[in-house]
């Protein structure tokens, strides 16, 4: 997967670029629209991650070129902007999904993957990862071709723990992503705790193994 | 009491004091001036009769100077001049047994006649001077009373129309409020403090207004300059959590930073929140079910409220309102948020809705809280972990919509109450 970070401030830019690299995903970034521009136009990428407030423009305006180029790149939307109609201009242009400042890099990568399924719906819809196989549109989970029933909060977990594999996730992240940012309880990470006990135990049982691994109270890990 | 009434009075008290010593300065004038008249007369008269001893030599016999009564009797007394004072005057009737006693002006003089001294007394009626001045404090006090009168009414219907620019400023001042856009509508006037006191209006509104609208602005564009630090940070959290080599210990900092991060971003969210509810910037009204959302966030709530073992009862009737679903979602969330954060183990919730009102009761650890603070930004309880700003975002939602959230506690029970209007 071809990936381009556009984003103006330094530190976040660096951030995403070292989480999302790894075997398998080419970043590259760059700061600034002009630049995004003529990089979009020589080159083709699978998504890109695109800052509205960028120094020399809205990002909108980058959308608006690829939608004349006629271009498919995945775009996903980063901005410290909350507002409605930046979400609904944004996804009007083309956007895929629109993610508000601040996020967690895991939640972010969940939703690059997500968003790059769908672009490569038209091959499969079946998610495979070491023994696990998921049916993304019938939302089922095959460990070792036995099927597992998974509550809809540990289907999305496992997905999230898929998309972020070999990542340590924090609980922060995890609860942001299961209850949104609307539930302001840390009895949240309780529940946490219990969905992976619950899922951890059915795939044990399945698989063998054990795919889920605490880190040190701060978070958990998906090998 | 109204200004009018204020001046009304003053003005009263005033005329009729005036009035008053003038109408004492009147009497004792008339008085004066009619004492002198008589003292005039009957100076006139001694000097009749002691011209008449002096050519008759002889006293006058028992005869009245007309009305006046004379008495003379024989004295030893020394008497230089002539001396006036008032005396009391019998006059007589036709019928007898009728004599009736006025007031009177008398003279003593002395008459000689053959080497003896006489006293003279002269005693004069009044009754006629007394007539007069009576009818001029008559007229006096009639005048008096058409005065205050006549005041009264004018004062009374001048100042209504001399008033009515300064109620009328009174009016919109009153409406006045800080987050609407609309100016002053102010009649014109010829009357020069008006005048002043319009513009001084109109300038110190717009002058209240911008500096609100500024404030609105800075507390916008801070929360939202804060958000890319904050983006940077929580990035640079998840990042460092990666590195293997961290040991126990940095990683249990890390999960505080973690965690004032995350305060700082709901903290930060919830007053950009603030300040759109203010500033009317959220408008997607939509017409729709409450009853369904309720529905929904128990739903979503569920697994809170099973960790914490609260029985949750819901009447729920129907009941549509047109307001944007994004608010209405969180005022919800707020009161869940708040029934359930301050609620104790195998506590309870209660929620019923009917058209009227939306009641949220929960079961606490503390007593009845300050119901006048309680909506108050940054006021919570010793033991919460959250914002602070959660019931006044409820609160705030409430009142664009014209709702009123209401607290009280009722039979052990914290009670939140939305009445629809």
């Amino acid at each position: 997967m071809k990936l381009l970070i556009v984003e103006d401030e330094q530190g976040l830019r660096e951030s995403i670029e070292r989480y999302f690299t790894e075997e398998g995903i080419i970043c590259e970034s760059c700061s600034d629209l002009s630049t995004a521009i003529s990089k979009t136009t020589l080159y083709q990428y699978d998504c890109i991650l695109l800052d509205i407030g960028l120094p020399d423009g809205e990002g909108f305006a980058l959308l608006e070129h690829l939608k004349e180029g006629g271009k498919n790149e995945g775009v996903l939307i980063i901005s410290a902007r909350n507002s409605l109609d930046n979400k609904v201009q944004g996804l009007n242009l083309g956007a895929d999904d629109y993610l508000t400042k601040p996020f967690h890099l895991a939640e972010l990568k969940a939703r690059i993957a997500a968003i790059f399924r769908r672009k490569a719906f038209n091959t499969t819809n079946v998610l495979t990862y070491d023994q696990i196989s998921i049916n993304l549109l019938a939302r089922e989970v095959e460990v070792n071709t036995t099927g597992i029933i998974l509550t809809r909060k540990e289907y999305d977990m496992l997905l999230y723990f898929i998309a972020n594999k070999g990542k340590v996730i924090s609980k922060n992240a995890i609860a942001e992503h299961l209850w949104g940012d609307e539930i302001d309880l840390i009895d949240s990470f309780d529940f946490i705790y219990t969905h992976i006990k619950n899922i951890r135990k059915k795939l044990m049982e399945a698989a063998h193994k054990d795919y889920i691994k605490s880190v040190y109270g701060v978070g958990y890990k998906f090998l | 009491m109204k200004l009018s009434a204020h001046y009304s009075k003053a003005t009263l008290i005033i005329t009729f004091s005036v009035l008053f010593i003038a109408g004492i300065i009147y009497y004792c004038t008339i008085t004066y001036i009619v004492n002198n008249q008589l003292d005039r007369d009957l100076k006139e008269e001694v000097e009749e009769i002691t011209e008449f001893v002096n050519l008759n030599q002889r006293l006058p016999g028992k005869l009245d100077f007309e009305d006046d009564q004379l008495t003379l009797t024989k004295t030893n007394e020394k008497l230089n001049e002539m001396a006036f004072y008032d005396a009391p005057y019998y006059k007589k009737k036709h019928k007898p047994g009728h004599n009736k006693t006025e007031s009177g002006r008398a003279v003593k003089a002395l008459v000689s006649l053959k080497g003896d001294n006489y006293l003279l007394t002269v005693t004069e009626s009044k009754d006629a001077s007394e007539h007069l001045t009576q009818l001029i404090i008559g007229i006096t006090l009639l005048l008096t009373a058409l005065l205050l009168l006549i005041l009264a009414i004018t004062n009374r219907y001048i100042f209504r129309g001399l008033w009515k620019p300064f109620y009328s400023i009174l009016q919109q001042l009153k409406a006045f409020n800080i987050a609407d856009s609309g100016s002053f509508n102010l009649s014109k006037t010829n009357i020069d403090e008006f005048g002043e006191l319009n513009e001084a209006v109109i300038t110190m509104s717009a002058r209240v207004k911008s500096d609100y609208q500024n404030l609105k602005t800075f507390t916008e564009n801070a929360s939202h300059e804060m958000l890319t630090p904050i983006a940077v940070i929580t990035s640079k959290l998840d990042t460092l959590i990666q590195d293997e080599k961290l040991k126990a210990e940095q990683f249990t900092q890390i999960t505080d930073i973690y965690a004032a991060t995350n305060k700082l971003s709901r903290l930060n969210q919830s007053l950009l929140l603030l300040v759109k509810i203010d500033n009317d910037l959220i408008q997607d009204n939509a017409t729709f079910n409450l009853k369904d959302i309720i529905l929904e966030k128990i739903h979503q709530f569920q697994e809170l409220n099973q960790n914490k073992q609260i029985e949750i009862t819901e009447l729920l009737g129907d009941k549509e309102i047109t307001a944007s679903r994004y608010l209405i979602e969180i005022l919800i969330n707020n009161l869940f948020n708040n029934a359930i954060k301050h609620n104790i183990t195998r506590g309870k919730i209660f929620i019923d809705l009917t058209p009227n009102e939306l009641v949220f009761q929960n079961t606490g650890e503390s007593g009845p809280l300050n119901s006048s603070e309680i909506f108050e930004r940054f006021k919570k309880g010793k033991n919460s972990d959250g914002t602070g700003l959660g019931l006044t975002i409820a609160k705030n939602i409430c009142s664009q919509y014209g709702f009123n959230l209401t607290y009280s506690f009722e039979s052990s029970l914290h009670t939140f109450k939305i009445s629809f209007k």
